[in-house]
């Protein structure tokens, strides 16, 4: 019975992974190899296709252009979420109402406000912009991150925040003396979940910008299929080079990684 | 207590961002909807024609069919089967930690990797199917899955069902939680380890099961990536889906007003498939009367 259950977690392994493995061997061929063989070894390991495609396109902005976008949307959400949630953890009038306000958006399916966002953004001038990109960003996550680092500020015992009260702490105190440290790790969960979506996203990426310079790694992908028709393997080439740096930063943080993003599930 | 100028100074940042991006657009998408706009001209208003439209429209019936199968997708075949490598794993075989990193692994990289990937795995000549069915004999069943009316939507749905680590997780977090007298007086009384999953935690994780389902309808309705780099929505519009629709609509046939008629019905899509999820689940707990 057991060996059953152990055959059936590598069986699934192999599925889910062996895309992959394929993907990365694949890469190393050249075009008639692949076409020839589609499961043997390449001839010899080169790498010539990834300085194909290195000199050809300009990996490392779309590299940069995805880490700023993803840096700055985390930022803002972190910034404007945090000081939202600080101020939840006080009783005033309509309180719950603002909460609902704030993160109701949660259910929304934000790709329905294609138009809009499209308007807003070329509005305020920031159409084919990175901060544009980032900006979208921030607001669509928003609801989820003022959920996560709300509940978790609701786990810090109030007696905190009311010694600190007693000691002569103001407001603005509080919060970056007492609450903004002790609510280190729901922020730090936050932006993990923050930066694995704007990382991954492409549709809001696409749709406001247009020229090289402001695309983002998941845009370069979709380029990617339609520039190298002819060229396979150097298309597995560029598309490698692109989903490396998740697969590193996973393999380094993977227990934060997934916690971060069950974290909005849990609670 | 807290004095006014204080609310107001923490909390109107996050309210100026909600108002700008959920209640506005809102706002906005509805009375787009309600104009016959190609996004650079004079809109003119058009009452309730674009909806009219897309209700006359049989590829947008279709989407909206391709949707809810995507749901479906996701409640009948990825979350059993998050479900069934959950229980797997809870009983810690060897590796364990192993097999739980790895099966995450592809949650993490971009669904627009995961669409490129796979369109290379379906590929007709190229394609990794086609030749594993080669290599076992079985060149007969080998088709452009990807372009064949009848395999089409489920090959590009097929990705998102297997890759269900993340699913997975969030029933093994609930599981873990259980507590370990229940399954040590189980074991007392002679229960099988399936005894144990059907009767002591399938029961208890049924509220992750409700979560996996808000969750994955949050991925399903926002879902764009699958269709428009496997498919492109093709063959014949066969996997069109209402993200691929709406942004066909406002891109490539510049009418933003029936995108818009589009993108009000799936916010509503999304209100049913939640408010039901979440009344059925109501009846279901006073039924077993908790």
């Amino acid at each position: 019975m057991r060996w059953i259950k152990e055959l059936f977690l590598y069986l699934v392994s192999f599925i889910m992974l062996a895309p992959f493995v394929w993907l990365i061997i694949a890469s190393f061929k050249t075009n008639r190899e692949l076409f020839a063989e589609p499961f043997g070894l390449p001839e010899n390991w080169m790498f010539d296709n990834y300085i194909a495609v290195m000199t050809r396109h300009p990996v490392t902005t779309y590299f940069l252009n995805s880490v700023i976008v993803s840096v700055v949307s985390t930022l803002l959400a972190l910034l404007l979420a945090t000081l939202a949630s600080y101020i939840f953890t006080y009783t005033f009038r309509w309180r719950s109402y603002w909460q609902l306000l704030l993160v109701g958006g949660i259910l929304v399916p934000t790709n329905a406000f294609m138009v809009p966002y499209y308007f807003i953004v070329k509005w305020i001038g920031f159409y084919d912009s990175l901060f544009g990109i980032a900006l979208v960003y921030a607001g669509i996550s928003l609801p989820l991150s003022v959920l996560i680092i709300k509940n978790y500020m609701n786990t810090i015992p109030p007696e905190l925040s009311e010694a600190a009260f007693i000691d002569g702490a103001g407001v603005h105190r509080t919060f970056t003396r007492i609450i903004l440290p002790l609510s280190c790790p729901g922020v730090v969960t936050a932006s993990i979940f923050l930066m694995v979506t704007a990382w991954n996203e492409l549709m809001y990426a696409n749709l406001l910008t247009q020229s090289e310079g402001t695309r983002t790694l998941q845009v370069a992908i979709r380029f990617f299929l339609t520039t190298f028709q002819a060229n396979y393997p150097q298309a597995f080439a560029a598309m490698i080079l692109a989903i490396v740096p998740s697969i590193v930063i996973y393999a380094l943080l993977s227990e934060k990684i997934i916690g971060g993003l069950t974290a909005g599930a849990v609670k | 207590m807290i004095a006014k100028r204080h609310i107001v100074l923490y909390l109107m940042p996050a309210v100026i961002f909600t108002l700008l991006f959920f209640v506005f657009p809102l706002i906005f998408a509805g009375y787009i909807s309600l104009q016959q706009w190609n996004g650079i001209n004079e809109m003119v208003y058009a009452g309730l024609d674009n909806f009219k439209l897309v209700f006359q429209d049989p590829v947008f019936i279709k989407a909206v069919i391709n949707t809810l199968l995507w749901v479906a997708g996701a409640v009948l075949l990825h979350i059993p089967f998050g479900l069934l490598l959950a229980l797997l794993l809870a009983r810690q075989p060897r590796g364990w930690k192993v097999f739980r990193v790895l099966f995450v692994l592809p949650n993490v990289i971009s669904t627009t990797a995961i669409a490129f990937l796979w369109y290379f795995v379906l590929h007709v000549n190229l394609g990794l199917v086609n030749n594993i069915l080669k290599l076992m004999g079985l060149g007969a069943l080998a088709r452009p899955w990807l372009a064949d009316l009848k395999t089409a939507l489920f090959a590009h749905q097929l990705p998102f069902i297997i890759y269900a680590g993340l699913t997975m997780v969030v029933f093994l977090t609930r599981i873990s939680a259980i507590p370990a007298e229940l399954n040590e007086a189980a074991k007392i009384e002679g229960a099988t380890n399936w005894q144990k999953d059907w009767y002591i935690t399938i029961p208890l994780v049924k509220d992750a099961v409700l979560i996996n389902i808000i969750l994955n309808l949050a991925f399903c309705l926002r879902m764009f990536e699958y269709p428009l780099l496997m498919t492109g929505g093709g063959p014949a519009n066969e996997t069109v889906n209402l993200g691929l629709y709406m942004f066909k609509e406002m891109i490539i046939a510049n009418r933003y007003g029936v995108s818009m008629a589009a993108g009000l019905m799936t916010i509503a899509v999304g209100a049913v498939v939640t408010g039901t999820t979440l009344a059925l689940s109501c009846i279901m707990d006073r039924r077993n009367g908790i």
